[in-house]
């Protein structure tokens, strides 16, 4: 073999010279000639984008949200895609309710993290979740701040229901081991021109949800109002905003309350487990 | 050979009963670790104690304190190695093997995380490069493939020395003259060897602190209170420098014990390795100070929740026991046997006895980075949810596995240092330390194919500019006129004031947390009032009978129909000419049917109207633009920098081991052999080729 330093790295430089073009060449045609292949993932079918907003003053913790949409994506036990959190900002404050879906968020820690792009943002404004992909790292659940996602631990309950549909990221079911879950603002329901499930259920019409560039959010009641006024008057938050997430989830202040407050609830239903944070314990 | 040789040499060819029963012990923990991760895979992590909460726990905590461990062997060796230090003759070998083994076993721990594993490929057929999971897997496995090179390099010339000695079987000594690349041990190939482990040391120092930086990345890259640190790299780095180094001097304890290995095993490489320990144990004090006190100074929100339950908590007995174990009693027991000179004859059981502190100290403190953490997230979902599903206890599962774990590495190491001797031969045999020529490597003319350089640009080019599909607006639909005539335009700048002086923005407002964001890494300025902007639109309509004369003073309600309902303006009189204006300041965008109604009274019939109104331009379908590195396509702010780094480690890999070795050193195999004592080769060497004048090498 008669190779010399400046041969072999000749040989190198070629050999990966070759190997990149092809690549390169392979990628760019793939994409040119199947342009919606690669990102048609990304587009959603509507050029909607997707805005909740959750008026905290009208939420009275009866978590209908959560059975809604447990039922409609028959999730797994224990895991609830929106959940009812009693919270309290400090010691002094009373507490309210706090329904927490997936945020959407504009800058998802999530999507980041996620090494396979089985999570991923869509133009609608969705975080929407592929089962299909995911490979079960966790990286998501490490990444996310609001604790919006579970886990299928071990191998989930089945119903008829279920699992007479194929698995689609649109409903998220039929439920895998393995895999990482969590609210995705009910595509289907979207497309039909439909409220999500918890939007629809919610009998005190806390939950908003309608497009931003549209600037009209609807509720459960069949109220629909200008989603950049009531962000306005209502001085619309969103959760931890420190942390640059960017949700598309806002929250009107739980002030003016026209229901007995959470600890008036725990008074009169004495019967009810305690529902506590862990930290203020 | 010399006594102590034949004594190194038995530690390759003897195998005592004491050999069996061991491995026997270490396969019987193997294949119950087997048998737990089958009843794993068949049930899911539901046998595990993580849940969603805790949903990292002792595989994490055994992936981070391997690929700890891993570090100190190459590292250390390495930096002997540049630095050319005499003393470092005995124990690189067994530091490098150390190293290789640690990786085999911590890579996989991953895996057996995954809740798929059977996906794994995914990350290959859809990774993206955007992931700290994707870093590590690129990181780990270049660190791998450097290190296995790097344990092989240095082994060329024993596998000779072994293959030409009659101690060894049959069969064995073909294996080593096969592995040993036709090394004959000329000056020549001594020379090129000695080039290839020096260019291999070199690299292998910024590649080791690149993956355990890498690995700290997975946690700092998250908005966790306790890992959103800045200086998680450089605190892993010595954190693993730190365990490794343990793992050197325990294993060289236990080697010496085992193979009577005291003549190669001094008491000067426990108290050199020991004054390393020593110094590294300074140095991760330090880090610990700063870590905890920057958190501690201040008591941020989530940060105070952690350090609560790290300080006074559930977590503080472990994380106590995790401090003591790998600064306070180490640093107190190693200042007394190595600075003062009463306590000098204990320098061995000193160093050996800090050490093994050190290593169950740091398997403690990963513990006690992966899960406190994980267990205090901002938002804790554990309301209305069982004991477990908030908390982690460790199931028998996960100790099972991670007593595997243990065991599997310390069965590989068995094994194999029954196949390669643990000490070096070649190298001790050069008692005075020869100066090894730190090779600078330089790469002519490399680029000038320009093969590389062009279509990487060119790959990265085609692969940014793809557009995004952009869809089609929906289709306006054709107006209806009633008697309620409706027109709209572009509202004048009296009309916007007039209308709604409480939406006026004032000027001074401050915006907590958001500014704008000039965003580099997602490509292009974020602009937070653009998409704010307002253009107001006036309607008028105006309410006629049947005659065409203006109907005055009666209410004409206007609403747009949206996707979800109907979002309603109110109603406005109309005026003495019978018009009615309302001038929307909406930030809304497309075009929608308003709806102008009259309801009609006792002499007016109702009637109603509907126009499209166009708002503007709908916005292209496109992700956030404030949003960082979450585009399907690679990101080349983060891809360039790693492909430079890891491909410079894969070139530098290719040359020195596929050029130097594989083509240079077999090419200059053919002199005579130089061992003191001229052994037959077994006819196996057969891998020579005939001498050949270096024509238009650079050497």
């Amino acid at each position: 073999m008669s190779v010399s330093r400046r041969g072999f790295f000749e040989l190198l430089a070629r050999g990966t010279g070759a190997i990149v073009a092809v690549g390169a060449a392979w990628k760019a045609g793939a994409t040119r000639m199947f342009s919606e292949v690669l990102p048609a993932r990304s587009i959603a079918p509507t050029d909607q984008k997707w805005v909740m907003v959750i008026d905290l003053a009208k939420c009275d913790g009866c978590r209908d949200c959560t059975k809604a949409c447990s039922a409609m994506h028959f999730v797994p036990p224990m895991q609830e895609w929106i959940k009812v959190f009693e919270v309290s900002d400090n010691n002094v404050a009373g507490s309210y309710f706090l329904p927490r879906p997936c945020m959407q968020c504009d800058n998802p820690p999530c999507v980041r993290g996620c090494p396979v792009g089985a999570t991923y943002k869509r133009s609608d404004g969705i975080v929407m979740q592929d089962d299909d992909r995911c490979i079960g790292c966790r990286n998501c659940i490490a990444q996310c701040p609001y604790s919006a996602r579970s886990f299928n631990w071990g191998e989930p309950p089945h119903t008829e229901a279920e699992l007479a549909r194929p698995y689609s990221v649109d409903y998220n079911y039929p439920h895998r081991k393995g895999t990482v879950e969590k609210c995705i603002f009910c595509p289907e329901h979207l497309r039909e021109g439909k409220l999500p499930a918890c939007a629809s259920t919610c009998k005190m019409g806390a939950i908003y949800f309608g497009d931003e560039v549209e600037d009209a959010v609807t509720n459960g009641k069949g109220e629909t109002v200008q989603f950049s006024k009531i962000a306005k008057r209502g001085a619309a938050f969103r959760l931890m905003e420190e942390l640059g997430t960017n949700p598309r989830v806002y929250f009107l202040p739980p002030s003016s309350r026209k229901y007995p407050s959470p600890e008036e609830k725990h008074a009169t239903a004495a019967a009810s487990a305690p529902m506590t944070m862990e930290h203020s314990k | 050979m010399n006594p102590r040789e034949q004594n190194l040499l038995r530690s390759v060819t003897v195998t005592t009963w004491r050999f069996y029963a061991w491995v026997g012990f270490l396969c019987t923990v193997l294949a119950f670790g087997a048998g737990a991760y089958i009843y794993q895979m068949r049930a899911g992590l539901i046998v595990t104690g993580m849940r969603d909460q805790v949903s990292w726990g002792l595989y994490i905590t055994d992936f981070v304190f391997f690929i700890g461990i891993s570090h100190a062997g190459t590292l250390i060796s390495a930096i002997l190695r540049v630095t050319d230090t005499g003393w470092r003759r005995p124990i690189t070998r067994l530091a490098e093997a150390i190293t290789v083994f640690a990786l085999c076993i911590g890579g996989p721990m991953v895996i057996i995380d995954m809740g798929r594993p059977d996906r794994m490929l995914n990350l290959f057929r859809f990774g993206r490069i955007q992931s700290p999971i994707v870093w590590d897997v690129i990181g780990v496995s270049t660190y791998l493939t450097g290190c296995i090179l790097y344990f092989y390099l240095p082994l060329i010339p024993d596998l000779a020395i072994l293959a030409s000695n009659s101690q060894v079987s049959g069969w064995r000594r073909k294996l080593y003259a096969k592995l040993s690349l036709g090394w004959t041990g000329t000056e020549q190939q001594k020379h090129i060897l000695e080039r290839a482990i020096s260019i291999m040391a070199i690299f292998i120092i910024p590649l080791a602190v690149s993956v355990h930086t890498v690995v700290s990345w997975i946690f700092a890259m998250t908005l966790r209170p306790g890992w959103d640190s800045s200086i998680f790299g450089p605190y892993f780095v010595i954190g693993a420098i730190y365990s490794g180094a343990a793992g050197v001097i325990l294993s060289m304890y236990v080697l010496r014990r085992i193979y009577h290995l005291e003549d190669y095993i001094e008491p000067i490489h426990f108290r050199n390795l020991g004054l390393l320990l020593l110094s590294f144990a300074l140095m991760y004090l330090y880090f610990n100070v700063n870590e905890y006190l920057t958190a501690g100074y201040k008591l941020a929100g989530g940060e105070r929740v952690l350090l609560e339950r790290l300080f006074t908590g559930d977590f503080a007995p472990i994380f106590w026991t995790a401090q003591f174990l790998t600064v306070i009693a180490p640093l107190l027991l190693m200042i007394a046997v190595l600075g003062i000179p009463r306590y000098r004859s204990y320098v061995i059981p000193g160093v050996v006895f800090s050490s093994g502190m050190v290593v169950i100290g740091a398997w403690l403190k990963r513990y006690i980075i992966v899960v406190p953490t994980l267990r205090s997230p901002y938002l804790p979902s554990g309301q209305r949810l069982p004991w477990e599903w908030s908390h982690y206890r460790p199931t028998w599962v996960e100790w099972t596995i991670t007593a595997a774990a243990f065991a599997a590495f310390m069965l590989i190491y068995t094994l194999l240092s029954k196949v390669f001797p643990v000490i070096s031969f070649w190298e001790t045999r050069e008692g005075e330390p020869v100066p090894v020529e730190v090779a600078e490597v330089r790469t002519p003319g490399w680029w000038r194919p320009g093969a590389v350089v062009a279509p990487l640009i060119l790959l990265f080019v085609l692969l940014h500019a793809t557009p995004l599909k952009a869809a089609t607006p929906p289709a306006p639909k054709k107006p209806a006129v009633t008697t309620l005539a409706v027109e709209w335009k572009p509202a004048t700048e009296n009309q916007v004031r007039d209308a709604d002086a409480e939406e006026a923005e004032g000027p001074g407002r401050v915006y907590l947390y958001s500014g704008n964001l000039f965003n580099f890494l997602s490509g292009g300025a974020a602009d937070r009032e653009a998409d704010l902007t307002v253009a107001p639109i006036a309607i008028k309509a105006k309410l006629l009978d049947a005659a065409g004369n203006p109907i005055s003073f009666q209410p004409v309600e206007f609403s747009i129909k949206t996707l979800l309902g109907t979002l309603s303006y109110g109603t406005r009189p109309t005026l003495g000419t019978g018009e009615v204006s309302i001038v929307l300041r909406d930030r809304r965008r497309g075009i929608y049917p308003l709806h102008v109604e009259y309801k009609g009274d006792d002499t007016h019939a109702a009637s109603q109207s509907v126009i499209n109104v166009n708002f503007g331009e709908r916005p292209k379908p496109a992700l956030p633009k404030i949003a960082v590195l979450i585009t399907p396509y690679a990101t080349p702010q983060i891809e360039l920098p790693f492909v430079a780094f890891y491909g410079t480690m894969w070139v530098a890999f290719l040359y020195t081991f596929g050029y130097l070795v594989l083509v240079k050193m077999r090419r200059a195999g053919v002199a005579p052999a130089l061992h003191p004592e001229p052994a037959p080769l077994g006819g196996t060497m057969t891998v020579t080729q005939p001498p050949r004048a270096p024509s238009g090498t650079a050497t």
